[in-house]
């Protein structure tokens, strides 16, 4: 899967914008809201923090969109500017000390009917993943969550792909390690 | 009975793939917001300008001036004032455990001086499995850990463990970083 390219319609949404019709670019804004939040939602850990990044990022990429290099590529770069959003408003994060925060808000917003069992069995992976360091949770989201190839992680994220195999590595030993300590207390 | 590793991550994926909304107002949130920057032009050569000022491009390399570049960068960040030195601030720290059988779970570690009673945890919700305590830490390292219905200890399973814990108990660390 990946980040696909869309096509012309992508193409031709940044082409209007750039010509001057701004409201051309609500059109892109929608189509990548959702996707943009499942990332910055799991990121972050909680919706708050989420919003604000995708919202910067959104505008900082209308601001810089002449640097968008290929047009029928918008998302992937779009993306990247995320990722780099989302490092800056997690290290602030973790600056103000929050090491976990539920998060109801988030919690109502996945769009499934979620009885008891299920709420908590997500609440638990929800509080693993925050338990993976900030490197270690964004190599495992961006492989397993967003399908990304390695090389479009490496052009995200600017680590090696080496590097990158290894923080997946890592991330999956570890969730497994809490999931596991979880399930034997 | 543990499922096999690979069903585990999975699971974890299944979960974490589900669509997550986001309040619908932020679309309106962000058009409020560009329509407030400079309105664009129509692409011409002002926008062949931008391109041409912001295109990557090969430099040639020569050692000698990027020594010299390099020495004014550092010349200018040396060149600063002292600051005065900050005084040791306190951060809310939020600890959290999974111990869905337990009754009880007390955070105990060097900030309370590995008190069971001091700490208490709560549970997020009534019927819920997840604990969680703030505490207030001033900057520096703390060995801690948790205290399970008053007799099992339990480190924290993604913090680093204590090397140095002389109780012979299983324990963590956290290091707390200044401002």
């Amino acid at each position: 899967m990946g980040i696909e390219r869309v096509g012309t319609s992508d193409v031709e949404a940044v082409r209007r914008v750039l010509g001057g019709d701004t409201e051309a670019y609500a059109t892109l804004v929608a189509r990548y809201r959702d996707r943009l939040a499942r990332y910055a939602v799991h990121m972050l850990g909680n919706r708050e923090d989420a919003e604000e990044a995708l919202q910067d990022a959104f505008v900082r990429a209308y601001r810089s969109l002449e640097r968008c290099d290929d047009a029928a590529r918008f998302g992937a770069w779009l993306y990247g500017i995320l990722v780099n959003r989302c490092r800056t408003t997690g290290a602030r994060a973790a600056k103000r000390g929050r090491v976990f925060v539920r998060d109801e808000a988030a919690l109502n917003g996945v769009a499934h009917a979620s009885t008891a069992e299920q709420t908590e069995g997500e609440d638990v992976v929800r509080w693993a993943l925050a338990r993976l360091t900030p490197e270690y949770r964004e190599a495992f989201l961006l492989k397993h969550v967003e399908d990304l190839e390695y090389e479009e992680m490496a052009r995200l994220t600017g680590a090696s792909v080496s590097a990158l195999k290894m923080r997946v590595k890592r991330a999956r030993e570890q969730l497994q390690a809490i999931l596991r300590e979880a399930e034997r207390v | 009975m543990f499922e096999p590793d690979e069903e585990l991550i999975e699971r974890v994926v299944r979960q974490l793939r589900r669509p997550v909304t986001v309040d619908a107002g932020l679309d309106a949130r962000v058009m409020e917001q560009v329509r407030r920057l400079p309105a664009r032009r129509a692409a011409g050569a002002a926008h062949a300008a931008w391109g041409w000022l912001t295109r990557p491009r090969t430099v040639p390399f020569l050692p000698l001036g990027a020594l010299a570049v390099a020495a004014v960068f550092v010349a200018v960040v040396l060149w600063r004032p002292d600051r005065p030195s900050r005084p040791a601030s306190v951060s809310e720290f939020g600890f959290v455990v999974v111990a869905p059988r337990a009754t009880t779970v007390s955070l105990v570690g060097d900030f309370n001086d590995w008190d069971a009673a001091r700490t208490p945890m709560q549970r997020v919700r009534k019927d819920e499995s997840v604990w969680t305590a703030v505490i207030p830490l001033t900057p520096g390292r703390y060995r801690y850990a948790f205290l399970v219905d008053g007799v099992r200890w339990l480190a924290d399973p993604a913090a680093p463990a204590a090397r140095d814990d002389e109780y012979g108990a299983p324990s963590s660390v956290v290091t707390v970083g200044g401002s």
